[in-house]
């Protein structure tokens, strides 16, 4: 029994035209169970700062709460949010701290840093980090979610057009994973709103 | 005292992707070059797509070694037939002889992953896709391979073929012309090559249409 797929997950994120789109499934089994239609994978660190935690659901819930503590004293001493690639070293380092009892947990990172520049990024369980300027993938689903934002991706879309890419990407490899699925909730954040939506997909 | 285990096997992975899609009146089968065992290249020049019978092509990925002497059964199998009856096989007939004949190795399989891919009796594009020991489908497209996750999920977003669940029974024929289809696995195979180290160097397409079979030579990133 491999622990990474004993829950099922997956999550997106991707770059657009000074926005940013952040997807994840649903559902919640327990290996061939499915436990729960509604999990939430991704959560609002602060307004310009979203994760999303693919992996085993219990550390996908510890550490969010972890990182929310640590952000909300960040905010009492520093006055102010912090920026996504500070939140990613953040991060980063609170897995490193369990290099050898580690959280398991692939995080995935989306945000709008200075000048509304969309920041992405993702990393192992043990805190290596892997910026990109197009999409990370992460989760039971990664190596579809691989192949269908390579074909589906180009640089520069507007908000819309970016919700329909990520859209398609995320319902098309979750179809292809028995462990993902059940719908999709996406993120689309550009620097005046953040849109949130429920997909509607195969609920198998 | 655990069971002890070989530390030889007689298999190995050569890497590759091989790809179909069937039309109304053509059959696209396309696989990349690339030979690999591990993580180095052992050629870039090595075509994995064989013809079996005028319209019965077979592409294969997996242990190079294991299709060889896959097509080398089919292939006599094949004259056998061509000698008895006094024609060629059809795809069909070919998609279960090579069932059976995997299958005939349930036990020491070859580690083959296959995409037979060709015209029925009515002309029409038929693509069927085996797993090692010979469970086979008929589908409209299909993927193996290592590339085989990357590409599929894409696959199904453009195609959107009819489950073979439902009834009455709809035809596994993609709506899309043959330029459109010969397009889509271009693509379809750049960015397999961006994401799978075991897919790259050069692709090669074979469009099987009632009068004969074109070829096509693409190139891919070499990294």
């Amino acid at each position: 029994m491999q622990i990474f797929e004993y829950n099922g997950s997956a999550v997106v994120a991707m770059v657009g035209k000074n926005c940013f789109a952040i997807a994840s499934d649903r559902r919640l089994g327990v290996q061939l169970q499915t436990i729960a239609t509604d999990f939430q994978r991704i959560s609002k660190i602060h307004d310009r700062v979203f994760i999303g935690l693919s992996g085993l659901a219990t550390d996908v819930q510890t550490l969010y709460q972890r990182l929310v503590f640590r952000h909300k004293l960040y905010q009492l001493r520093e006055e102010r949010d912090m920026k996504p690639d500070t939140f990613a070293s953040l991060v980063s380092a609170i897995l490193y701290e369990k290099r050898f009892g580690p959280y398991l947990c692939q995080p995935v990172i989306a945000g709008l840093g200075e000048d509304d520049k969309p920041f992405i990024c993702t990393m192992d369980s043990i805190g290596a980090k892997e910026l990109a300027k197009d999409f990370v993938v992460s989760g039971t689903a990664s190596e579809s979610l691989y192949g269908a934002c390579e074909a589906m991706y180009k640089p520069d879309m507007e908000a819309e057009e970016l919700f329909e890419t990520i859209s398609q990407a995320l319902l098309s490899s979750v179809d292809r994973d028995c462990l993902s699925g059940w719908g999709g909730h996406v993120y689309v954040v550009t620097p005046t709103e953040i849109k949130e939506r429920i997909l509607k997909g195969r609920m198998d | 005292m655990t069971k002890q285990h070989a530390n030889w096997s007689p298999y190995d992975n050569n890497g590759g992707t091989c790809v179909a899609i069937a039309g109304s009146d053509y059959c696209v089968i396309a696989a990349d070059t690339r030979m690999s065992t591990g993580y180095s290249i052992l050629t870039r020049d090595y075509s994995k797509i064989h013809k079996l019978a005028d319209k019965a092509v077979l592409s294969s990925s997996g242990f190079q070694a294991d299709v060889k002497a896959l097509q080398k059964v089919l292939k006599s199998r094949h004259l056998v037939y061509q000698h008895q009856h006094n024609k060629q096989m059809s795809c069909p007939a070919m998609a279960q002889l090579l069932s059976n004949t995997l299958y005939f190795k349930r036990f020491f399989p070859y580690y083959a992953f296959n995409v037979l891919g060709g015209l029925d009796e009515q002309g029409k594009g038929c693509v069927f896709t085996y797993d090692a020991v010979g469970s086979y489908e008929k589908v409209g497209y299909s993927a193996q391979g290592s590339g085989s996750t990357l590409i599929m999920p894409f696959l199904d977003n453009q195609l959107k073929s009819p489950s073979p669940l439902l009834l009455p029974a709809q035809d596994a024929i993609t709506p899309l012309s043959e330029p459109e289809a010969v397009d889509l696995v271009k693509t379809v195979f750049a960015s397999a090559t961006e994401r799978d180290i075991y897919t790259g160097d050069k692709l090669e397409i074979m469009i099987l249409k009632a009068d004969g079979i074109r070829t096509e030579v693409m190139d891919l990133r070499k990294d």
